[in-house]
């Protein structure tokens, strides 16, 4: 039976599994595999947690506390909630320093992708321009992984920015909020459309709103951001856990893939991966490995492997991620209500913002902010702090904010190295640079976003925007990218490292574009559509 | 006799919420100062502490302080100190719900509340700015004690 080692339980990683076992291959995955705590009073919605829990601070907040937000701390407009603190702990042995960037790499069970907001955007054919495969493939492959996950939305005036596929599943229910701001949208929609070119429709997500597979539909208990109870928000532990049932699967945790070494044709025999627990180190003879944990991560991997068989380390040029501004904003017909806490809590809407050069499309997370923490957004508002809660009580139910989403593309100034340590170790370094005409460009469609805000009878308060630093997306991609034609430091169009034949990247490294859209969908339907070619 | 976190809490609650702690914020506020996490990077200053001190008397100092404290030393000890209590209210049943509710006010009363609480801010800033000129000479505006 043919045998692929897949390194990483991500987004990626897991779909490739599944399509390569569904073609008769022997999987076995490396994993480092931190998992999630067990998730706590499974029945309760937020609200009820505040009620029900018997330690609401520890659950909430954090055992040290870790969760409350203090002033001037470095930060978002909501916490991330402490106990899926798991997903990016990390690792002394994978290290690294980093200019302009500030990385997340994750460790956990089911990698980056579990702490998603279930974003699933299909890319355009315009925005696959430089795949060097037919965009149908990738289409279709949207589809299996739909049917995989669940994927609900719908085909509206997005459209054409966020095209349909089989396999989707109705939207889920509006939340008030948001049911205003699309009525709002239908009676400004002739100005909206015309002269600022922007459109909003029904976000897409993952999210099943019914039972199935094992997962519980959603039901708006409201703890989306805290961690779905029922796993009707995807992650991919969820499918990991399927394919341990799989007799042909085999799930190896605690390891840390430190290379992959190659015969004298450069073709790969080998995969070693330390024991996170000081054991005997593993030794796993294979010629196929395909490698999915994360782009930094399984640049790394690539690099000591490339450095170990050649005695040189190169760099990898072409570091893509999304920039992202939050555009926190007030809904005038919202204020004074009673807020809405068992809903679904992440992007309901999405805003999309055409540019002449379609690649260039603005997308716009549409999210009407309910169960996260007040204080942090209670103390940014210039008041005492009383006299802050009682605006914030008359106006939370009008809060939303747009995440504003940009495209980036393949630049030399931003790259990926090793520095090398004394005692052999090695150290990534990141190096990350805008494009010059960054700034313009995030200003230009800022001023259109709010425009757009002021028509659906919003305003975004001044001086609340916050560009978030790069790396803050985790959308990396692009630092091995695919060619048609047999390039160094490049993958084939099946994923193949054209440097070490058998090594398969089927992560955001080979993306050779990114659009201004959370590509972890794409990155499942890719990772699929490469395993279903392992065999060609 | 009420030792101080005891009398600050209570305190603070009323201020912030109208209504004393529970048992339960008791404990975990005390368990937050055991465990230092309200302590400003580079510590408390000795001013910081009479400010403090000066809040515990009551909620309308506990207000005015805050209020000067929003505009001149926002991430000082008695800020710290309120937002660590603010977040153990929104976390625990029956504060929690009081907190995100809307006042019923009316729009027009919404208003007003808001333009009130703008004038009350502002002049309370500018007092305790006077008032606390003695005490930050006698004991310094900065540095850590």
């Amino acid at each position: 039976m043919k045998h692929v080692v897949v390194v990483g339980s991500g987004a990626s990683g897991v779909h490739f599994a599944q399509s390569a076992l569904e073609r008769g291959w022997r999987v076995t995955m490396l994993d480092v595999g931190r998992s999630a705590p067990a998730a706590e009073l499974p029945h309760a919605s937020f609200a009820a947690l505040k009620r029900e829990h018997p330690d609401p601070a520890g659950y909430f907040l954090g055992r040290a506390f870790e969760g409350a937000l203090f002033p001037g701390a470095k930060g978002e407009y909501y916490g991330f909630p402490p106990h899926k603190g798991y997903i990016f702990a990390p690792l002394e042995r994978v290290a690294w320093r980093a200019r302009g960037f500030d990385p997340l790499l994750s460790f956990a069970r089911g990698g980056l992708a579990q702490a998603w907001t279930g974003g699933s955007f299909p890319f355009t054919a315009d925005e696959t321009r430089d795949f060097p495969f037919e965009h149908s493939e990738l289409q279709r492959c949207y589809g299996v992984i739909a049917q995989r996950i669940g994927v609900s939305g719908a085909v509206d005036d997005l459209a054409p920015y966020l095209p349909g596929h089989a396999h989707l599943a109705p939207p889920l229910d509006l939340d008030e909020h948001s049911r205003v701001l699309l009525a709002a949208y239908e009676r400004s929609k002739s100005r909206l459309n015309g002269k600022l070119r922007c459109f909003v429709g029904r976000s897409r997500a993952a999210v099943r709103a019914d039972d199935r597979d094992g997962r519980q539909g959603c039901t708006n208990l409201g703890r989306c951001l805290w961690g779905c109870p029922r796993e009707a928000l995807y992650t991919p532990s969820i499918t990991l856990r399927e394919l341990e049932r799989h007799p042909s699967f085999s799930y190896v945790p605690g390891r840390v893939v430190t290379r992959i070494e190659a015969d004298g044709a450069n073709r790969v025999r080998r995969v070693r991966a330390e024991s996170l627990d000081g054991g005997a180190e593993l030794v796993l003879d294979t010629q196929h490995v395909a490698l999915a944990a994360g782009t930094l991560a399984s640049a790394k991997v690539l690099l000591d492997s490339l450095r170990a068989h050649g005695g040189v380390s190169p760099v990898l040029t072409g570091l893509m991620d999304n920039r992202q501004v939050l555009v926190p904003f007030v809904n005038f017909a919202m204020l004074r209500k009673r807020v809405e806490l068992d809903s679904y809590q992440y992007h309901q809407l999405a805003l999309g913002l055409e540019r002449p050069d379609p690649r260039h499309y603005v997308h716009g997370l549409v999210t009407t902010l309910k169960t996260a923490l007040i204080h942090p957004i209670v103390q940014s508002v210039p008041f005492d702090l009383a006299s802050a809660l009682w605006i914030f009580r008359n106006a939370h139910a009008a809060l939303g904010l747009v995440n504003v989403n940009f495209h980036d593309e393949r630049r030399e100034t931003c790259s990926l190295a090793l520095e090398v340590e004394r005692d052999g170790s090695s150290k990534l370094l990141v190096r990350y640079e805008p494009a010059p005409e960054e700034s313009e460009r995030i200003a230009g469609a800022l001023r259109d976003v709010k425009r757009a805000l002021r028509a659906l009878g919003c305003i975004a308060p001044p001086g609340m925007t916050h560009v978030r630093p790069m790396g803050a997306s985790v959308h990396y991609a692009g630092v091995v990218p695919m060619r048609a034609e047999r390039t160094a430091l490049c993958a084939s169009p099946r994923g193949e490292s054209y440097d070490l034949a058998g090594l398969h990247l089927v992560d955001g490294a080979t993306f050779p574009f990114l659009p201004a859209k959370n590509l972890t969908f794409t990155l499942m339907a890719n990772a699929a559509r490469i395993a279903e070619r392992l065999d060609d | 006799m009420t030792e101080p976190l005891e009398r600050e809490c209570e305190v603070f609650a009323r201020y912030l919420s109208g209504s004393p702690p529970s048992d339960y914020v008791l404990a975990q506020y005390r368990a937050a100062h055991a465990a230092g996490v309200v302590d400003p990077p580079g510590g408390a200053t000795r001013f910081d502490e009479f400010v403090v001190r000066q809040a515990r008397r009551g909620a309308w100092l506990a207000r005015a302080l805050d209020a000067h404290a929003r505009v001149f030393a926002n991430g000082s000890l008695l800020r710290r100190k309120l937002v660590l209590l603010l977040a153990l209210l929104e976390v625990r049943s029956p504060h929690a719900e009081a907190l995100d509710t809307p006042t019923g006010a009316s729009r027009a009363l919404m208003l007003l509340t808001m333009a009130w609480l703008g004038v009350r801010f502002a002049f309370s800033v500018a007092l305790v700015a006077v008032l606390l000129i003695p005490a930050r000479v006698a004991l310094g505006g900065g540095g850590a004690k």
